[in-house]
């Protein structure tokens, strides 16, 4: 379950930099939740043109699917800032101080090099879909009512490109607490217990009463 | 040279140890299958140092495309939906008024407040998606009534912790979508399936109440004194749980003619009901803006399990290693039952320590072939089975069993998050308190599962329906 | 040493994918299990994502229809248009082979890194519908039909709401009434259960089919021996042969299932058929002539060739 964690700030570089990032992903994720709320309205729309006005919504399916990158990736980063994807931690969770700060850094690289390497083969995904020497520049198109591919394809690079940064500061973050032996540094998700978790999100919730 | 299947077992321990040592499960598995990738094809150079270069950037591109691919498509729309249901019918009070009316209306059998707490769970489910979210909300109105009249306050969790497991059998089931992505089965009749053992659930915690009532008196004693005027003056506003049910239940399956549309329609009709109220019910733009970024999180978090655990079943597609294993478990002397009981098993095992929907994600891919191979292949007719169903009715129960499994594995020790939540929300409660509560509620659900198991008709009983 | 493809299809095993199965065996054959094929069912890519994964080269082979993405793949579409006239398979696989031997889409998909082997030779789809059958031009007015690409056009030019569904949802979507009728080949009805919810079934409406390739990875194919290369090429024309052999099985049953299931066979005047054609058929193919021809691109060509091609084989067989 989504167990988000405390971000420290401070008045450095590196934790400016952090909260530069944060209203970027916060907009990214905005979009993505205002996708969910506009497929709610599409369906209502396409059922009721249906049922009671004889007229299907044309190319519902493929609104959808061009929807759905949006949807599903936009936020990626915004839930990396936080902590939110989910992990095992019973081990992380018994470790501290520079043996753990090690642990998070290289979990940190290794997605920070899995990513670029998504990146680059998500943006040929999306070049290889695009050629303005054509209509609309469309090289590929959906399968109902023939919309372009390429803005739902380049939905991706972008949002990855955004957690490339969110990466690179967060592995500074690590590199940083482990150098000069920090307890709290900035900038990084801090690991709570499973309990401390729990208590942060009833705590989410009690704030919406 | 190496065998396609040894590079995709190793490949497998891999992403074993990068999940224990605490990566993020989702891009452990992408790490694991896009490294995964590059080996297989360079091996299929045979290391051949000039060639790496082509390996790697193949790799890059088959792994690059699978998230934009994978996430398009319509029938994954409906993860976001039932998310979003859920938040708008906090907003909107639903949860309150339903404890209400069980409270007037069932309160007066011995444990009432108890059962009341199960069956208005159950209700909370067919408008939530999710299981922690329903304990955590359930935490704060029903603990305090309970420990107002006496209650013992361990067993008040535990019936907290426990009830909340039903919002992911009963529809709408973020879960039970998602399984149903993974083995490419139809959700409609995967939903209509989680009904009844949803609701056969309830009952069976309610039993279990009762019992324990009748024989130690001071648990839970009955509430009366309600009159007819106040239990109907519950019902309203209780209401609209009522209209979502029907709703998405006639767009599945009207036994009265035709279906009123697809599953996805019928979400997205249940989430604008609720929306409705909830303006009705005051909720305004800040309000709304947060439970749109609060949908938007747990979308993400899940949509990243599951294009990461993609990109490794693709990996796994190219290493031929579900069918392997499927051959393996096929050439197993054990009678398909008792092999069928171990998977169980092992699901339990590895549920103590891992998040539901991770687990299934990593492994039905592999699981699942061999669990239709068992039953004698997708197409397999009931009279030809080894479990005395068709390929289509077998993949159903199947998932019901294994959704079943993973909600258990959400009130077992030692990471059994509803208890965890149950005890973040309540000041006086620790979490060994709620895992002592909770454990009577271990063998109702045992129960339930070896009756899910020794009668499959009461899953299949309404997906057959539908034929 | 061995050379073993990879081969990306989608869905089960049937009657669309035969002439794969049998390229393989032969090809095994004949190369003495030197040259295999490893036919994938949705293991290795998504139908909509077969030509990308050639273009990369994920694999070596695989099976795509030209309505997935008509702008990945503009000119064959031409085999598309409605009512072209096509009688039987073995028309179609005549006209396919001839738009797929021409230049400039060879060039086309050559952009894709891909060559074109053999099609997929598809017959007419035809509708089935729930409730009274539509035997008149003007009952088409306001059906909701599930019709993709150049069929779904000229549904619309009478009058008739394509609505988007997906294969695998068109059983449900036609028990929910979200569509009335589907279009689709003999064998789809039946493996997606359509023909279990029809009332009717049109015989002889013949508004078109789709045109779904098979295409190899160019520099796979170039690196090929030449004796594997001779066993590929020299086998094509033989898993045609076997997949039509086969699609005729299917198609003598088909009437059996009609009375089976208590379909009505619905055949529609020769006047009511000229009209639809008037009216969808020779507006749309203006309209595809004009679009390809635009983008500077023999449109015009290519459908005149498909039209002698055509006649060629109306009158040798
Ligand atoms: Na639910
Ligand atoms: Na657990």
């Amino acid at each position: 379950m989504a167990g988000s964690a405390a971000v420290l700030e401070d008045s450095s570089l590196l934790s400016r930099l952090d909260r530069a990032l944060l209203p970027i992903e916060r907009f990214c994720a905005l979009l993505s939740g205002l996708a969910i709320f506009s497929l709610m309205f599409l369906a209502a729309y396409s059922v009721v043109g249906r049922k009671f006005f004889g007229s299907p919504l044309l190319g519902y399916v493929d609104y959808i699917e061009a929807a759905m990158p949006i949807i599903a990736i936009m936020g990626v980063s915004y839930v990396q800032r936080d902590g939110t994807h989910i992990r095992m931690d019973m081990l992380v969770g018994a470790l501290h101080g520079r043996v753990l700060w090690l642990f998070e850094l290289i979990s940190v690289l290794l997605i920070l090099v899995l990513i670029v390497a998504l990146a680059w083969g998500a943006w040929e995904h999306f070049d290889r879909s695009f050629d303005c020497s054509r209509p609309l520049c469309s090289r590929d198109s959906s399968i109902d009512i023939g919309l372009p591919t390429w803005p739902s394809k380049l939905v991706v690079p972008v949002a990855f490109g955004v957690l490339v940064l969110r990466l690179i500061v967060q592995a500074v973050g690590y590199g940083r607490a482990l150098i000069l032996g920090l307890d709290n540094p900035v900038a990084v998700p801090l690991t709570l217990t499973v309990a401390e978790q729990a208590q942060a999100e009833a705590s989410q919730l009690a704030g919406h009463e | 040279m190496m065998e396609p299947i040894d590079i995709g077992l190793w490949t497998s321990g891999g992403l074993l140890v990068m999940v224990l040592l605490g990566m993020r499960v989702a891009f452990a598995a992408g790490m694991a299958g896009f490294v995964g990738l590059v080996w297989l094809r360079w091996n299929g150079f045979d290391y051949d140092p000039a060639r790496f270069g082509k390996a790697l950037e193949v790799s890059v591109r088959i792994a690059g495309l699978t998230p934009h691919s994978k996430v398009s498509a319509q029938v994954l729309s409906l993860i976001p939906v039932f998310i979003l249901i859920g938040y708008m019918a906090y907003y909107a009070r639903l949860t309150t008024a339903l404890f209400e009316a069980a409270k007037r209306w069932i309160a007066w059998v011995p444990g009432g407040l108890a059962v009341s707490t199960v069956f208005a769970t159950a209700g909370f489910a067919a408008v939530s998606g999710a299981s922690v979210a329903t304990a955590a909300v359930f935490a704060r109105i029903a603990i305090p009534e309970m420990l107002k009249i006496g209650y013992n306050k361990q067993f008040a969790a535990g019936v907290v912790a426990a009830g909340g497991t039903l919002a992911s059998l009963i529809p709408p089931s973020a879960i039970l979508v998602i399984y149903a992505i993974i083995v490419e089965q139809d959700v409609g009749k995967l939903l209509l399936a989680g009904f009844i053992p949803g609701a056969f659930s309830a009952v069976v915690y309610a039993v279990l109440i009762i019992g324990i009532a009748v024989v130690f008196k001071t648990v839970g004693p009955p509430v009366k004194g309600f009159t007819w005027g106040q239990r109907f003056a519950a019902l309203p506003p209780a209401l609209p749980i009522v209209a979502v049910v029907v709703i998405i239940i006639f767009f599945v399956y009207n036994p009265f003619g035709e279906a009123w549309g697809t599953p996805t329609e019928g979400g997205a009709i249940g989430a604008f009901i609720v929306f409705l109220m909830a303006l009705y019910r005051g909720m305004r733009w800040s309000e709304l803006k947060s439970a749109l970024l609060d949908t938007a999180k747990l979308t993400v978090m899940i949509f990243t399990i599951i294009w990461g655990v993609l990109i490794y079943v693709r990996f796994l597609g190219f290493a031929e290693l579900p069918a392997a294993f499927a051959d393996w478990i096929t050439s197993l002397t054990l009678s398909p039952m008792l092999i069928l009981v171990c998977i169980l098993l092992a699901y339990a095992v590895l549920g103590m320590f891992m998040d539901a929907i991770g687990m299934l994600l990593l492994t039905l891919p592999v699981v699942y072939p061999a669990v239709m191979a068992l039953n004698g292949g997708e197409t397999v007719a009931a009279a030809d089975s080894a479990f005395g169903m068709s390929g289509t009715m077998c993949a159903i129960w199947f998932g019901i069993l294994v959704v079943k499994m993973a909600e258990f594995c959400l009130i077992t020790p030692p990471i059994g998050l509803n208890c965890f939540v149950v005890a973040g929300v309540r000041d006086d409660l620790s979490v060994q308190d709620v895992f002592r509560g909770v454990m009577p509620f271990f063998i109702a659900d045992a129960v339930t599962i070896a009756l899910l198991v020794a009668f499959p008709g009461i899953v299949l009983y309404l997906p057959s329906l539908v034929g | 040493s061995a050379t073993e493809w990879n081969v990306s299809v989608w869905g089960k095993r049937r009657a669309f994918t035969e002439h794969i199965e049998k390229i393989a065996e032969l090809v095994s054959e004949k190369t003495g299990g030197e040259f295999t094929m490893n036919v994938s069912y949705g293991g290795l890519s998504k139908n909509r994502e077969n030509l990308d994964g050639i273009s990369i080269g994920a694999f070596e082979m695989a099976q795509f229809c030209a309505g997935y993405h008509p702008d990945k793949n503009r000119l064959i579409t031409v085999l598309e248009l409605p009512f072209l006239g096509v009688e039987n398979l073995d028309q179609e696989v005549a006209v396919s082979h001839a738009i797929y031997g021409h230049p400039a889409v060879q060039e086309e998909m050559a952009q894709w890194n891909a060559k074109l082997l053999m099609t997929s030779p598809m017959p007419q789809y035809n509708i089935v519908g729930t409730g009274e059958p539509r035997d008149e031009l003007a009952e088409f007015e306001g059906m909701r039909v599930r019709a993709t690409g150049g069929l779904g056009e000229a549904f619309t030019a009478v009058g008739a709401v394509p609505t988007s569904v997906t294969a695998t949802e068109a059983y449900q979507a036609m028990e929910s009434g979200v569509v009335d009728t589907v279009a689709f080949a003999q064998h789809a009805h039946l493996s997606f259960g359509t023909i279990n919810q029809a009332d009717w079934w049109t015989a002889n409406l013949n508004p078109g089919t789709v045109n779904c390739p098979v295409v190899v990875n160019i520099d796979a194919y170039e690196s090929l021996s030449d004796e594997e290369r001779a066993a590929l090429d020299g086998s094509v024309d033989e898993a045609i042969t076997h997949y039509l052999a086969n699609y005729g099985e299917l198609l003598k049953k088909w009437d059996a299932i009609l009375d089976e299931k208590g379909v009505t066979k619905v055949v529609i005047s020769d006047e009511e058929l000229a009209a639809f054609r008037t009216q969808a058929a020779d507006p749309i193919r203006d309209a595809w002539i004009a679009e390809i021809e635009a983008q500077g691109l023999p449109g015009q060509e290519l459908f005149d060739l498909l039209t002698t091609t055509l006649a060629q084989a109306k009158g040798t067989n």
